[in-house]
């Protein structure tokens, strides 16, 4: 294998799971139309990062959060660093090699999986390497460092958004100007120039991407409800990696028919809807199809996210794009559990809870994550107050030796037994 | 139709059979490897006891080989039937501590017998029955001895509570030292640690009174003694603490015979 082959073969191997997956479910009488065109989304994404080299693209690559919007205004080739990660363990189920290679370079095992993962990968060669590395402060000590280490390991230049914690106008103002000296960096390393008009459309466009996902998320409202339970994880794809694409609002207005189309049926995401749940934080992509599987058995479905799929108020202002991506990294629905822990983040919790009528939720307790460890108990005893029981599940987003599926199962048959016994 | 317990656990396989919510009979039978035949054989051996025969019962299992018995009609978890099990004995309680061969689990219960919240512990072998065992040898006392040494103990000394290994070569080292470390302090230490594991997961789902404990493990009365200092209050036990998840399946086995459930 040459080192360009090499280079790209996670890219591959994701691209070949999505092709399967597709062709698998074109057999299928039920499939939607919406998840057809997701996976030729991710198809398309991967495919270009793929490419990118003979095709004489500017890659960068940019941790989590960050404001892609400006990548792809500037026509460059974005890789989503820790979601290239995750679909690794999630199309592949495989994330071994990565994650032994990320130890060797010293990082501990109490390191966020994405991140040990990731830096285990560029150090390995298997993902090709970016001409920039892209990254914040936002949103932990992970994300902050990770960029950093991978600038190095990819010999690459890189460029650092310093993103405040709070928000206030002072803050956002502030943020502007960090992505102001970000554009004046990428414009000087790519030799291409910011296109603030099709910024714009970008931003216009995002708003409505954010305003179908607040549709969708009225229609999973509906009991029982349309949306399976792995699907939040298109909704989350479709901002993490389009954002302010026009694929991306193709795809969304076509779930939203979809699911209203559904909810007038009365037709349900499981054929016996009996426990409706809110998932807290992001469950281990290599038991995504047992967890679905027993999601069917038992009548369960995950109705809200509140952490991943529920965005804050707010519109985006096409005519101030910067200051609309800057006032968006304030929204996005992470934001709640990884920006300053007030009333606020804990009311949307009840909030969630009463809204979408949950009757239990699931807390995914990533062991690698301090952020979502540290409210484990702040978030359980919030939502016991209103007497919503949560099942809190030790596992690992992408390394499967940190849980099995029998405990997983075990404690989930616990967990809906307690539910139907109530 | 007569409802059975059954809760087949690593190390014993208990069953109870109930009529009217009565208890007929019990029994407490070493697990084999088989969990089917050592089922099978507990089963019989209830049966036996009450005169009664096979057919006619609706069979609810329990425990970690619940599910590989073909002749039980519902595999329930273990949570589920420590609740109605202990509520059965003691309708006060609201939390149960069940200690196993294996594994401890926290049940907070209502005052229907319907699981709030649970805790369990399943990783190491530190603050469980096997534990114990181990410690008991490496004292070569036995775990009676054991039980009335940590009672007549001032002090402990200070053993690891996060990994079981750890604290048997810390075990070793007090055995060793010049002068030893008197046993029955060895042995506070051990039930020291055991407790502390068990209190770290009463605390995740709240304390609340009253508490029972449940399992083998809660016939040592030395470490129940312990448990009770650490909480500050007594401890319900039931006479025979083993028997309360088998218990609770048969209740829920007799809850689907009332419901006319095959």
């Amino acid at each position: 294998m040459t080192s360009a082959e090499q280079g790209n073969s996670k890219i591959k191997a994701i691209i070949r799971a999505c092709r399967l997956i597709m062709r698998m479910n074109q057999a299928l009488p039920e499939a939607r139309k919406s998840e057809a065109m997701y996976y030729q989304m991710l198809i398309n994404y991967f495919t270009r990062l793929l490419n990118a080299r003979e095709n004489g693209d500017f890659v960068a690559a940019h941790t989590v959060f960050f404001p892609a919007e400006l990548i792809y205004a500037m026509d460059m080739v974005p890789m989503h660093a820790e979601t290239t990660t995750w679909m690794t363990a999630l199309f592949t189920g495989e994330c071994s090699d990565i994650l032994a290679a990320g130890a060797e370079l010293g990082l501990a095992y109490e390191i966020c999986t994405p991140h040990r993962g990731l830096a285990g990968a560029f150090a390995l060669g298997v993902l090709p390497r970016p001409d920039v590395m892209l990254w914040s402060n936002m949103v932990c000590d992970n994300t902050a460092k990770s960029g950093e280490l991978i600038m190095e390991i990819c010999n690459c230049p890189g460029f650092f958004i310093d993103h405040p914690f709070k928000d206030s106008e002072y803050e956002r103002n502030y943020l502007v100007g960090e992505m102001e000296d970000m554009v004046h960096f990428l414009e000087e390393k790519s030799g291409r120039k910011m296109d603030w008009d099709k910024l714009s459309e970008i931003v216009a466009r995002m708003d409505r991407q954010i305003e179908l996902v607040r549709e969708v998320n009225e229609l999973r409202k509906a009991v029982p409800t349309p949306f399976h339970s792995q699907g939040f994880l298109e909704l989350v794809s479709s901002d993490y990696l389009f954002p302010g694409q026009p694929e991306a609002i193709e795809y969304l207005e076509t779930l939203k028919q979809e699911l209203a189309d559904a909810v007038k049926e009365g037709k349900g995401a499981v054929s016996n809807e009996r426990f409706r749940l809110m998932t807290l934080f992001l469950p281990p992509m290599h038991l995504m199809a047992f967890l679905e599987k027993i999601s069917q058995e038992y009548g369960a479905v995950s109705v809200v996210e509140p952490f991943f799929t529920y965005w804050g108020e707010g519109r985006l202002d096409p005519t101030k794009p910067l200051e609309s991506v800057a006032k968006k990294s304030y929204m996005i629905p992470e934001m709640r559990m990884y920006g300053p822990m007030d009333e606020r983040a804990l009311n949307s919790i009840v909030d969630c809870a009463k809204q979408y009528k949950v009757d239990g939720a699931i807390y995914y307790a990533d062991v690698g994550c301090r952020h979502t460890c540290a409210t484990i108990k702040l978030f359980k005893d919030t939502l016991n107050n209103i007497d919503v029981p949560v099942l809190t599940l030790d596992c690992d987003v992408v390394d499967p030796t940190a849980t099995s599926e029998e405990e997983v199962g075990e404690k989930l048959e616990q967990f809906f037994e307690l539910l139907e016994d109530r | 139709m007569k409802a059975l317990g059954i809760d087949i656990g690593s190390l014993t396989t208990k069953v109870v059979i109930l009529e009217n919510s009565r208890i007929l009979s019990s029994v407490i039978t070493t697990s084999g490897e088989e969990a089917e035949s050592s089922a099978k054989e507990a089963v019989e051996k209830a049966l036996t006891q009450a005169g009664l025969s096979f057919d006619n019962l609706y069979i609810v299992s329990t425990g970690v080989g619940r599910k590989s018995i073909a002749f039980s009609q519902q595999p329930k978890a273990i949570t589920t039937c420590l609740a109605r099990g202990i509520c059965y004995l003691f309708p006060s309680v609201r939390m149960v501590i069940d200690m196993g061969a294996e594994s401890s689990t926290i049940v907070k219960l209502n005052e229907r017998g319907r699981v709030k919240d649970w805790a369990n512990h399943d990783k190491c072998a530190a603050g469980t029955g096997i534990f114990l065992q181990q410690m008991a040898r490496l004292m070569q006392v036995s775990m009676e001895e054991m039980s009335k040494l940590s009672l007549q103990a001032k002090s402990s000394a200070s053993i690891t509570s996060t990994c079981a290994v750890f604290a048997e070569s810390e075990v070793i080292s007090h055995v060793h030292r010049e002068p030893p470390t008197p046993k029955e302090e060895i042995v506070a230490g051990i039930y020291a640690s055991v407790i502390s594991r068990i209190m770290a997961l009463c605390k995740r789902v709240g304390i609340e009174k009253d508490v029972a404990a449940a399992g083998g493990v809660a016939l040592n009365r030395g470490l129940i003694h312990t448990l009770e200092k650490e909480m500050g209050f007594g401890v319900l036990v039931p006479d025979t603490p083993q028997l309360v998840a088998a218990i609770g399946a048969a209740i829920l086995a007799e809850e689907n015979v009332e419901k006319g459930l095959k």
